[in-house]
């Protein structure tokens, strides 16, 4: 079945490393250069946030997106290069269109911090399973209902694109065309959405009765099938990440 | 006192004028495989779901009399309640994949977590549940890649594994193949077996009339009959409900082959056989004394 998720399974630390921790260190990335705007810190954050991706040896799935988001970046970095607004020093021409240094340390910044939290989002997302991420959030006070809302996505999407593929085909077999010209695409997409609409309301009447038999609405506590992922040094982790972002807060205070 | 009391079960669902339940009394006792049977609209889904109290709690609308299971009234108790004595499965095996369980195995854990069912127990329901609807071999599978056989079973093991004493099934072959419904058959029998109620609508005659030990014919949300299965199905205003007997008893009616020393007509194959060895018996006992007299 099509999966919706973008895990990765790979046997490493990262891996092994509870999803509240990763959490943590998205938070600890995305506070840590704006506490301290130099440049540094946000060069740093970021070479710290690939390297945990290479440990978790998902780099090479992350290039394609740091690729697509640094190509984004590139043109903050033409339009600032030419028209931000502290430019001064010139740092080459194009022609007659003067390039300048602030422009483009500005746009670095900008580069830099915005591929730290990709980088720490992609950390979570590619070596974490959806459903442990939920079900720590759940265990942490999360209301289960927005659980399974969450985990349920990932599986109920593609199930609905299946149906979709299913009406097409079905159309299509009645003799309608469904491809080409997008005018005829459109025009055959129009009949789908009665049929998948209705479907996905009759589906979604079907599993609420369903999920109430199975005591979806019942009070008081839930257990769990799977015992809690704890990660041997998690908290140890996230103390020390708590540190540096406060230590962090009192160098930008006295200094 | 039996385990399932209904007692002038009346019920409209709101913003109708029909009511789709009309003054429905009956009892079924602990291990008791029961039939429902009926044509369309004839009230068998809002009778099943009365009895796990999805009618009226899910839908609202007007009811009366009542519903007891093991002396619990439903009514009164609610849905949440009921589910830990009575367990039901729908027709369409799809739209009961919860969807958010990435294993058959976590799929029928999911009504155990939300009861708060301790860890090792559950496990232990999991397994045991896995074994009698004999899907263990699928545990790690994806619960939507089952075919749609596998996928109801697993419905029923995830309802089983929350240990009701009645477990009430909504024509749950209706979607499936054949072999699909073959399979499913199979595993229903097994939970008889275990000494598990089992309610049952069903349009399959042949297979209720094999298991089931008594049927309740509905008819326009009145219950007509609630009787043995050959009792029922020898009725001869069976086809006024828009009910078809098994085969074996429209041959037999056809024919004439009554059950021996009864006035009903065989059922099952077996009973159909025994019949014609009985009838076929007497005719040749009496050939046989025919042709004695004449070479006497
Ligand atoms: N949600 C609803 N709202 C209003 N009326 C309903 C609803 N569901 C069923 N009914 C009506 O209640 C009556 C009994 O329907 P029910 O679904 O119980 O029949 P059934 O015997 O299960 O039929 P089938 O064999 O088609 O499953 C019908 O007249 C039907 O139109
Ligand atoms: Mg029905």
């Amino acid at each position: 079945m099509k999966s919706m998720s973008l895990y990765v399974e790979r046997e490493s630390t990262v891996h092994h490393i509870d999803p509240i921790t990763k959490l943590v260190y998205i938070a600890a990335a995305i506070a840590l250069p704006i506490i301290l705007p130099s440049l540094h810190t946000a060069w740093i954050c970021m070479l710290i946030s690939f390297v945990i991706l290479g440990m978790g040896r998902v780099l090479t799935r992350s290039l394609p997106i740091i690729g697509f988001v640094g190509f984004i970046l590139l043109t903050v970095v033409i339009i600032q290069g030419f028209f931000h607004v502290g430019n001064e020093t010139v740092l080459f021409r194009l022609g007659s269109w003067p390039f300048y240094e602030e422009g483009l340390l500005f746009a670095m910044g900008i580069t830099f911090r915005a591929l730290n939290i990709v980088g720490a989002f992609l950390i979570l997302v590619l070596t974490t399973k959806p459903s442990d991420l939920v079900e720590s959030l759940v265990r942490k006070g999360l209301s289960p209902r927005i659980g399974y809302v969450l985990s349920s996505v990932f599986q109920i999407i593609p199930q609905m694109m299946a149906t979709v593929d299913t009406i097409t085909d079905a159309q299509r077999s009645r003799g309608m065309e469904t491809e080409g010209k997008l005018m005829t695409r459109i025009k055959a997409f129009l009949p789908l959405i009665g049929p998948v609409v209705l479907s996905s309301l009759i589906d979604t009447k079907e599993r609420t009765l369903a999920l109430q038999v199975r005591g979806f609405n019942v009070k008081g506590s839930k257990t769990f099938l799977n015992e809690e992922k704890m990660y041997r040094y998690g908290s140890a982790m996230r103390w020390s990440m708590l540190a540096i972002v406060i230590g962090a807060v009192i160098w930008r205070v006295i200094a | 006192m039996s385990l399932i009391e209904v007692e002038h079960l009346k019920y409209r669902y709101p913003a109708t004028e029909k009511l789709a339940l009309n003054d429905i009394s009956l009892t079924a006792e602990a291990g008791e495989l029961i039939g429902i049977v009926g044509k369309n609209t004839a009230g068998k889904t809002t009778f099943c779901q009365a009895l796990v109290g999805l009618v009226p709690h899910f839908y609202k609308g007007a009811y009366g009399g009542s519903v007891r299971i093991g002396g619990m009234d439903v009514k009164e108790s609610g849905v949440d309640e009921t589910i830990r004595k009575v367990g039901i499965v729908f027709q369409n095996p799809f739209t009961q994949v919860t969807g958010s369980k990435l294993t058959v195995y976590e799929e029928i854990a999911f009504g155990l977590e939300h009861l708060g069912i301790a860890r090792q127990d559950m496990m232990e329901r999991i397994d045991h549940a896995l074994h009698l609807l004999d899907i263990e071999a699928y545990k790690d599978r994806a619960p939507f890649d089952l075919s749609g056989g596998q996928m109801q079973r697993m419905a029923i093991a995830s309802v089983i594994a929350m240990r009701p004493q009645v477990i009430v099934l909504d024509e749950p072959t209706s979607q499936l193949d054949p072999q699909g419904s073959e399979e499913v058959f199979r595993a229903i029998q097994s939970l008889s077996r275990e000494g598990i109620t089992v309610i049952l609508a069903e349009h399959k005659m042949e297979k209720l009339a094999a298991y089931a030990d008594r049927i309740a014919l509905l008819h326009e949300g009145m219950l007509i009959d609630y009787d043995t299965p050959s009792r029922v199905f020898s009725r001869s205003d069976l086809a006024e409900y828009g009910v078809e007997a098994p085969i074996y008893t429209r041959v037999c009616q056809a024919i004439g082959f009554r059950m021996l020393d009864m006035d009903t007509y065989p059922v099952t194959l077996e009973e159909a056989q025994a019949a014609y060895e009985a009838q076929h018996s007497a005719i040749s006992a009496s050939s046989q004394e025919e042709q004695g007299g004449r070479y006497d």
